[in-house]
């Protein structure tokens, strides 16, 4: 193997529960998001869009749609000769099954796909949020600081602060502390979960942390203090931009609907950093006569007979006649009947949508419904909508 | 005679080469093949006219393709790449590209046998029994195993598939007729396939009637007619048909963004494309931008064109990337559709 100057490790075993039943038969990772993309997508095509041509992705959970969306890598370009794309499920020694416990242990237990390729440097990401991030710009930034760790941060409104790990930083962005969702924060720099480290420190470390049964080996609670412990050097790297963590119904829809915003912070049109995806093959969105389509993304492979308002119609979806969509996220190859509406709901791929049912929130505005199918069966359709 | 079976259960002797021909300039259509060959003419939102026939072939299990390309194929080898959006990136067989070794014109036509002579080795190392040749330019939905069993049951030399007594440019014959013809293509009579199939007395032609919409895009009247056409469902419910798909070259483009006020009725529209005005009776391609208070109906706007605020545009075709600036009139009709052509600025540039 041709020695990598920087790999990079996407952790995507994440289970996502709170995004119900969403993640029911999927990775969080794969969860569809923006009218085509999945979640991943994001994080893939920023490795791509960097420069990055080696990453490792660590499934766990659920790893099916994963797997077989990721293939080979070639939707990102990472289907390389030398490097590329490499899916690393949990495997079995000759003793023992090893499940990647956590963050750290999923690192640790692949110790030996990095050192194939002996990078100076690892990028660790995570597979579960929505953003775009040039990485080369922070490992220069790594680079110049000389640091063994760095981590990225974002600023978050100070309310906000106690639901993120926080870093205590000095004036130099030397992180000085590490508090995991502090009561009273005395900062507000979240842990975007992007590190890039050393590969020296970084084996070490994660070898130091494997031998310490009383770990729960995850970076944030386990290794991140360590290393503080042990007085190396951390730097937090300062991100400005979208990042979202979408890791509930009511986020991952809100998600969406900032995409519908008059100049989404989220440019998904930007020619210089596409966001690949895997590109299923449909006709072009058809929009019937009687349709009427505002405020939306809509995907090929749509065909539009009723009313689409502030939504997100993934490929493959059809709208029937009559029917009133409105702030909703329709995911892909849902079918929605005749003199439907929905307001402020998800509905999740492939769902079927009688004719005729109602579903919206009862006065509550702030609710978000995710639609399912036990939610259809106990709906029940009035006369005079059918 | 051993049957030789192929993995999925085919006859290998039932097997079939895929020849396009690709090499037609027609002066009629002419405004959108100054940069390209017909074969490249972008269709029904997202797609080019090779596609039809290519996917085509590869739904009916056909498994190595050659293209003969003649005039400005730069943007049909862009399109075909390698062949891997339409499963042709084969170790054995696939997709193969003979662009003519000549450029003088005495073997123009359609289904000339010189041109295919040119690149005999091709056929010499093919192993298919059969071999269907067609055109690069007519758009329908045909399953050519279906022609292959008529072809078979009849026992015909050469069968062609017609619409109403009229020829489609689709043959099928055996290779070893084809490769025949060829050999024998300076001291015989026929010279191309047209040759031979007006000839009924040496050779045995059936026909083989194809019973589902046909459009044969020669001109620019019928590439407007048709391309418009496309938007009846009865149509584009009986050419995109999701157990045997049309493939095309797929680009990364998001979704499509509908404004505040856009009204868009009865339209085709590909991914990428900001719709803020009004579209009717239209098809647009990917990565349009439609500015605000403007209409546009049966009309066909290309990739990446752009159109800025309070135009009027019916009965027009805009071909890639060209920029119409503000308060612009485009008119045309059914029979001359007011083209503009790949790449032109009409009116002050916009700004952004």
């Amino acid at each position: 193997m041709v020695k990598k100057k920087c790999v990079a490790m996407l952790l995507a075993g994440g289970k996502g529960s709170r995004l119900s039943s969403l993640t029911k038969n999927l990775a969080k990772p794969a969860v569809p998001y923006g009218g085509k993309y999945r979640i991943i997508d994001f994080t893939l095509s920023n490795c791509t869009n960097s420069g990055i041509d080696t990453v490792g992705v660590l499934t766990q959970y659920q790893p099916l749609v994963l797997n077989s969306y990721i293939g080979i890598g070639s939707a990102w370009d990472l289907d390389r000769r030398n490097g590329g794309v490499t899916v690393l499920p949990p495997y079995s020694e000759s003793s023992e099954v090893k499940w990647y416990k956590g963050t750290a242990s999923a690192i640790y237990e692949n110790l030996n796909y990095l050192k194939q390729y002996d990078p100076e440097y690892v990028l660790i990401l995570s597979g579960d949020h929505i953003y775009k991030m040039d990485y080369s710009k922070m490992l220069k930034y790594h680079i110049e600081n000389e640091a063994d760790v760095s981590i990225s941060v974002i600023e978050v409104p100070w309310e906000e602060a106690s639901r993120f790990g926080i870093m205590n930083t000095n004036e130099d962005m030397e992180i000085l502390e590490f508090e995991e969702k502090p009561q009273y924060p005395k900062n507000n720099l979240a842990s975007m979960g992007i590190y890039i480290f050393k590969f020296s420190v970084l084996k070490e470390f994660l070898e130091m942390d494997a031998r310490n049964p009383y770990s729960s080996h995850d970076f944030g609670k386990d290794v991140i203090p360590l290393l503080l412990e042990e007085n190396k050097k951390l730097v937090a790297y300062p991100f400005k931009g979208y990042w979202k963590d979408v890791g509930t119904v009511k986020s991952l829809w809100e998600a969406n609907m900032d995409l519908l915003k008059e100049n989404p912070q989220l440019d998904l049109y930007d020619q210089e950093w596409r966001i690949y995806s895997v590109n299923p093959n449909h006709p072009p969105q058809y929009i019937h006569e009687q349709a009427e389509v505002t405020e939306s993304l809509v995907t090929e492979g749509c065909y539009v007979y009723g009313n689409v308002e502030h939504s997100v119609l993934f490929q493959g979806v059809t709208i029937g006649q009559n029917s009133i969509i409105k702030n909703c996220v329709i995911m892909p190859d849902a079918v929605i009947g005749k003199n439907v509406v929905i307001e402020n709901a998800i509905v999740p791929s492939g769902l079927e949508i009688p004719d005729g049912m109602i579903i919206r929130p009862d006065k509550n505005l702030e609710e978000v419904i995710l639609v399912t199918e036990e939610l259809v069966e106990e709906t029940t359709v009035t006369f005079e909508n059918k | 005679m051993r049957k030789i079976f192929r993995k999925d259960g085919r006859l290998l002797n039932q097997s079939m080469l895929g020849i396009v021909d690709a090499t037609a300039y027609k002066e009629e259509i002419k405004d959108l093949t100054l940069c390209r060959t017909i074969a490249a003419i972008p269709f029904a939102g997202r797609y080019r006219l090779i596609d039809f026939v290519l996917s085509n072939m590869v739904n009916s299990g056909i498994e190595s393709v050659a293209i003969f390309p003649k005039y400005q194929y730069r943007s049909l080898m862009d399109h075909l790449g390698s062949g891997k959006q339409w499963d042709l990136n084969r170790k054995r067989d696939g997709l193969f590209f003979f662009p003519s070794p000549h450029l003088h014109h005495e073997y123009d036509e359609f289904g000339s046998f010189k041109q295919y002579s040119d690149h005999i080795d091709y056929f010499l190392r093919s192993r298919q029994k059969y071999a269907v040749i067609t055109n690069s330019y007519t758009v329908c939905n045909i399953d050519f195993q279906k022609v292959l069993k008529h072809h078979i049951e009849m026992g015909c030399d050469i069968t062609e598939v017609c619409q109403n007594g009229k020829s489609l440019q689709m043959y099928i014959m055996s290779t070893e007729l084809l490769m025949d013809l060829m050999k024998e293509v300076a001291y015989s009579n026929y010279k191309s396939l047209h040759d031979v199939v007006s000839s009924p007395d040496e050779f045995t032609i059936c026909q083989y009637e194809h019973k589902g919409y046909v459009a044969v895009i020669d001109s620019i009247e019928k590439y407007f007619k048709h391309s418009l056409e496309m938007l009846k469902p009865e149509i584009w419910q009986s050419i995109f048909l999701k157990d045997r798909p049309i493939y095309t070259k797929v680009k990364d483009e998001p979704p499509t963004r509908y404004g505040r006020n856009s009204k868009v009725h009865n339209s085709f529209v590909a991914n990428g494309c900001i719709i803020e005005g009004k579209v009717e009776n239209s098809i647009i391609f990917r990565g349009v931008h439609i500015r605000k208070d403007t209409v546009v109906k049966n009309s066909i706007v290309m990739q990446k064109s752009q159109i800025g605020e309070g135009c009027t545009l019916d009965h027009a075709i805009l071909d890639k990337d060209a920029k119409i600036g503000h308060n612009i009139k485009l008119i045309g009709d059914e029979k001359y559709p007011y083209v503009v052509q790949k790449g032109t600025v009409q009116g002050a540039l916009m700004n952004s």
